[in-house]
């Protein structure tokens, strides 16, 4: 008995101790670095790869080595850049429209008890349609080029902003609310100084979860609509058999993934640092 | 009266997006934009027809072995790197850089690996639903609270007893919510692959988009919005049959 109940209170005193290093984690504090162990995996993994490459054909799984061998070839670095370049211009403007259009709208409807009931059913059931089943839709509307490309960028970005928005400006807490009403603050004081800070966390939520979506977007439209930019060099490796290429190409859209969460979040540190995100 | 209007609402919403769409589609004509009242008929005239049913049919079953293998993948996965730190300091990174990873620029390469039959469905469903399950598994994973599992362990169960008596449990919601989160990227990736090689039904609607009347293309539409909407809700029914505490815990959650 007094050994089981020892047992617990170890248990306990583990997690609080854990609970300061890397809060709200269940496990025992690490015998190494979490980061180490991290880039350990990395490593081993591409090792692995490497190793295993050197085994089978290299247009069928080409060589991590390899891969990378591409960012080194001058040539070809400048023609990607420029596709980036291209990219990130029909990125920018797809979601740049999403957050202007889904922002305001998603608060509007979030804030009205009528609005919500009224159309967050007919949101969800557009939402429920892949956004790819509207490509045909989106040829016939804007034909093959920017504009299509805008819109699919668009559309595949505005559902997730729009009801994260909406379950946020619902959420606002009526304590908070009350407390301004309280101090006799006026309707747009109210707005400006109680909802729209409140509405925060939420911006950045659909940020992170919008421009995954929209990087996302980007490249489907760029290999759906006429090949062009990032997507007409994939489609060109793809007809040589060059998946080094391929992979070169998935590879720099995922570090645009990985850049885009980690400087909204760290935008998202410097900016709320009232507000702490649950891990 | 606060019943009725919860009811009346949302029909009104659904009613005026039809008005505005009857109105659009009629300026615009059928070539741009069919109304709704001539894709009812188209609608009713392709479920006759059979052909979209039996494409349906063929795309979701090879979607379900990818779903399939996603959860049976993704949920120990998540638990496990929920429950250990080192296997999260471990999977972590693939994790995060995979799920950021668009399924559109995978499904290139993808065809020089496997080609353009089943194998190359599968596994974009599964690549594409899998990261997320794993990801709502863990953090349901790492919310178990550690006095839970320390009331367990005083009443002396063993570990085996504390995972399928306190973390099974706890982790449920999780795992229908990673559930229900990883089937809408698995009926969009199956869109996305089948219209990529235009194959199954993918390959119905890219031919659809393709003829001059745009009213059997938006009846393929609002067939797929019928299926993912049903197929989520049937996910809900089945979580709140087997575990009835879901609903309460995802409203907390």
């Amino acid at each position: 008995m007094a050994v089981q109940s020892k047992s617990v209170a170890d248990t306990l005193k583990k997690k609080s101790g854990a609970g300061s290093s890397f809060t709200g984690f269940a496990g025992r504090r690490l015998p190494i670095d979490r980061r180490l162990l991290s880039a350990a995996s990395v490593l081993v993994v591409l090792a692995i790869w490497q190793w295993g490459a050197g085994h089978v054909s290299g247009f069928i799984l080409p060589a991590p080595g390899d891969v990378l061998g591409r960012f080194l070839d001058p040539k070809w670095l400048t023609r990607v850049a420029s596709a980036f370049g291209q990219s990130l211009v029909q990125l920018g403007l797809g979601f740049g429209l999403t957050l202007l259009v889904a922002v305001p709208l998603g608060i509007v409807i979030g804030r009205s008890r009528v609005l919500t009931r009224m159309f967050e059913p007919v949101i969800n059931a557009i939402y429920a349609i892949p956004p790819v089943a509207f490509v045909p839709f989106l040829i016939i509307w804007f034909g093959l080029f920017l504009q299509a490309r805008v819109a699919l960028v668009f559309l595949m970005s505005v559902f997730d902003v729009l009801v994260i928005m909406i379950s946020g400006s619902r959420d606002v807490r009526k304590s908070l609310l009350d407390v301004g009403r309280s101090f006799d603050a006026s309707h747009s004081q109210r707005l400006r100084l109680i909802v729209f800070p409140a509405l925060m966390p939420f911006l950045f939520a659909a940020l992170r979860v919008g421009s995954a979506r929209a990087i996302n977007g980007m490249i489907t439209a760029e290999l759906f609509f006429a090949a062009v930019n990032l997507g007409a060099i994939m489609k060109r490796a793809t007809q040589n058999f060059d998946s080094a290429t391929v992979l070169a190409v998935v590879l720099l859209i995922c570090l645009l993934g990985l850049a885009a969460q980690s400087a909204i979040n760290a935008l998202e540190r410097h900016l709320l640092h009232w507000h702490v995100r649950p891990a | 009266m606060s019943r009725l209007r919860d009811l009346a609402l949302p029909c009104l919403g659904f009613a005026l997006l039809l008005a505005a769409w009857e109105i659009a589609g009629r300026v615009l004509g059928g070539a741009l934009l069919a109304p709704p009242t001539s894709v009812a008929v188209q609608f009713v005239e392709q479920l006759g027809r059979g052909e979209m049913l039996r494409e349906l049919s063929g795309s979701l079953r090879q979607m379900a072995i990818g779903f399939a293998a996603a959860c049976v993948v993704g949920m120990p996965l998540g638990a496990l790197m929920g429950r250990s730190g080192v296997a999260d300091a471990i999977f972590r990174p693939w994790v995060s850089m995979l799920v950021v990873t668009s399924t559109a620029a995978l499904i290139p390469l993808f065809i020089l690996l496997l080609g353009t039959g089943l194998m190359l469905r599968v596994t974009i469903v599964f690549l594409a639903s899998v990261w997320y399950i794993t990801l709502t598994t863990y953090n349901g994973a790492r919310g178990i609270s550690a006095q839970q599992i320390a009331v367990a362990r005083s009443f002396s169960a063993g570990p085996w007893q504390i995972f399928w008596k306190v973390t099974m449990p706890a982790l449920y919601p999780y795992l229908l919510t990673g559930a229900r989160i990883g089937l809408v990227h698995a009926i969009r990736a199956m869109v996305l692959a089948e219209m990529f090689v235009i194959i199954g039904y993918g390959g119905l609607m890219h031919r659809a988009g393709l003829a001059i009347d745009t009213a059997p293309l938006l009846g393929l539409l609002v067939t797929l919005m019928i299926v993912s909407l049903a197929l989520n809700a049937l996910l809900g029914a089945a979580g709140r049959r087997l575990a009835p505490w879901y609903e309460q815990q995802r409203v907390s959650a």
